[in-house]
């Protein structure tokens, strides 16, 4: 069951990247960029049922983000706080399609508003116990997905 | 009649889309607006006369659900079409926010052509940008 939610976890993380900001999947196991400076971004949802989203990224693939749905060049991405409302509304998207992946669309759920901050380490990206966690590559970033079911 | 739109949506770059969108469309639009939240909204309502508007359902302060049950019970902004843009998909929340007056739900991720083919009607084009692709009769929600 658990392998189960990862598959629907990783499809929906892959899916919103690619259709919200036109980012796939890297294919091979090219150079990876190390990032300095991580953000982790949290949200949740609450009614029938409940679970909580967080969503691991460097600075650097924020920013990326932003130009892509904002159609620019990063280097116009001129402030953090563009990036991060990018990955907030990412985070959004992310967890409006898995409570329906997840839940069906016959009940209705409250979602939290996403709430980031930058961490003081370089996370670790391994499995968490007791969640279902998706790691992928995206241009040679690696981000961080975990889900929570309360 | 002014052709001006109010975007309400506390993504700033959810609202930079849209308005992306709209020009990419060639919507016949005068003016757009933008607030972060509801309150936000009813104070651009009370300063702009605004022909459509696009919201968002979840929001800080005042969500999208709270505005509209405030703009259905004024007589001044009770008929202002309005389309949701929103990340939630349960057909509870569709039907009550059709209940609400809603004239249309876009659900995000969304496609550009979605969101254009349900303003189309509302605002009309000012040049030949139509729809090819899209399918919005009878079938707004």
């Amino acid at each position: 069951m658990q392998d189960q939610k990862t598959a629907t976890l990783t499809a929906i993380f892959s899916e919103v990247l690619q259709n919200l900001a036109f980012m796939f999947n890297d294919d091979d196991d090219g150079e990876v960029i190390v990032g300095e400076v991580w953000l982790e971004t949290e949200m949740g949802y609450r009614g029938p049922r409940g679970g909580n989203l967080r969503f691991r990224c460097s600075r650097d693939f924020s920013i990326l983000l932003a130009a892509n749905l904002l159609g620019t060049d990063p280097e116009s991405v001129d402030s953090p706080a563009r990036a991060n409302d990018a990955v907030k509304e990412f985070m959004n998207i992310v967890c409006g399609q898995l409570i329906t992946a997840l839940h069906g669309t016959e009940e209705a759920f409250d979602l939290t508003i996403p709430e980031l901050r930058e961490l003081q380490e370089a996370p670790d990206l391994s499995v968490t116990r007791d969640a279902q966690s998706s790691t992928l590559c995206v241009q040679g970033h690696r981000l961080q997905l975990v889900y929570v079911p309360e | 009649m002014s052709s001006n739109v109010l975007i309400v949506d506390d993504s700033t770059t959810i609202r930079q889309m849209v308005k992306r969108t709209m020009k990419m469309a060639g919507l016949n639009i005068d003016e757009v607006y933008e607030a972060s939240n509801g309150i936000e909204a009813l104070a651009q309502l009370n300063d702009h006369e605004v022909a459509v508007m696009v919201v968002d359902i979840n929001m800080p302060t005042m969500n999208g659900i709270q505005l509209l049950t405030r703009m259905k019970d004024n007589v001044r902004l009770k008929d202002i079409p309005i389309v949701i843009a929103s990340t939630e998909g349960s057909q509870q929340r569709i039907d009550q926010m059709a209940h609400f007056g809603a004239y249309g739900y876009v659900r995000k991720p969304f496609q550009p052509e979605q969101l254009r083919d349900l303003l189309k009607p509302l605002l009309g084009v000012v040049d030949n940008a139509g729809s090819e692709d899209g399918d919005v009769d009878g079938n707004l929600f």
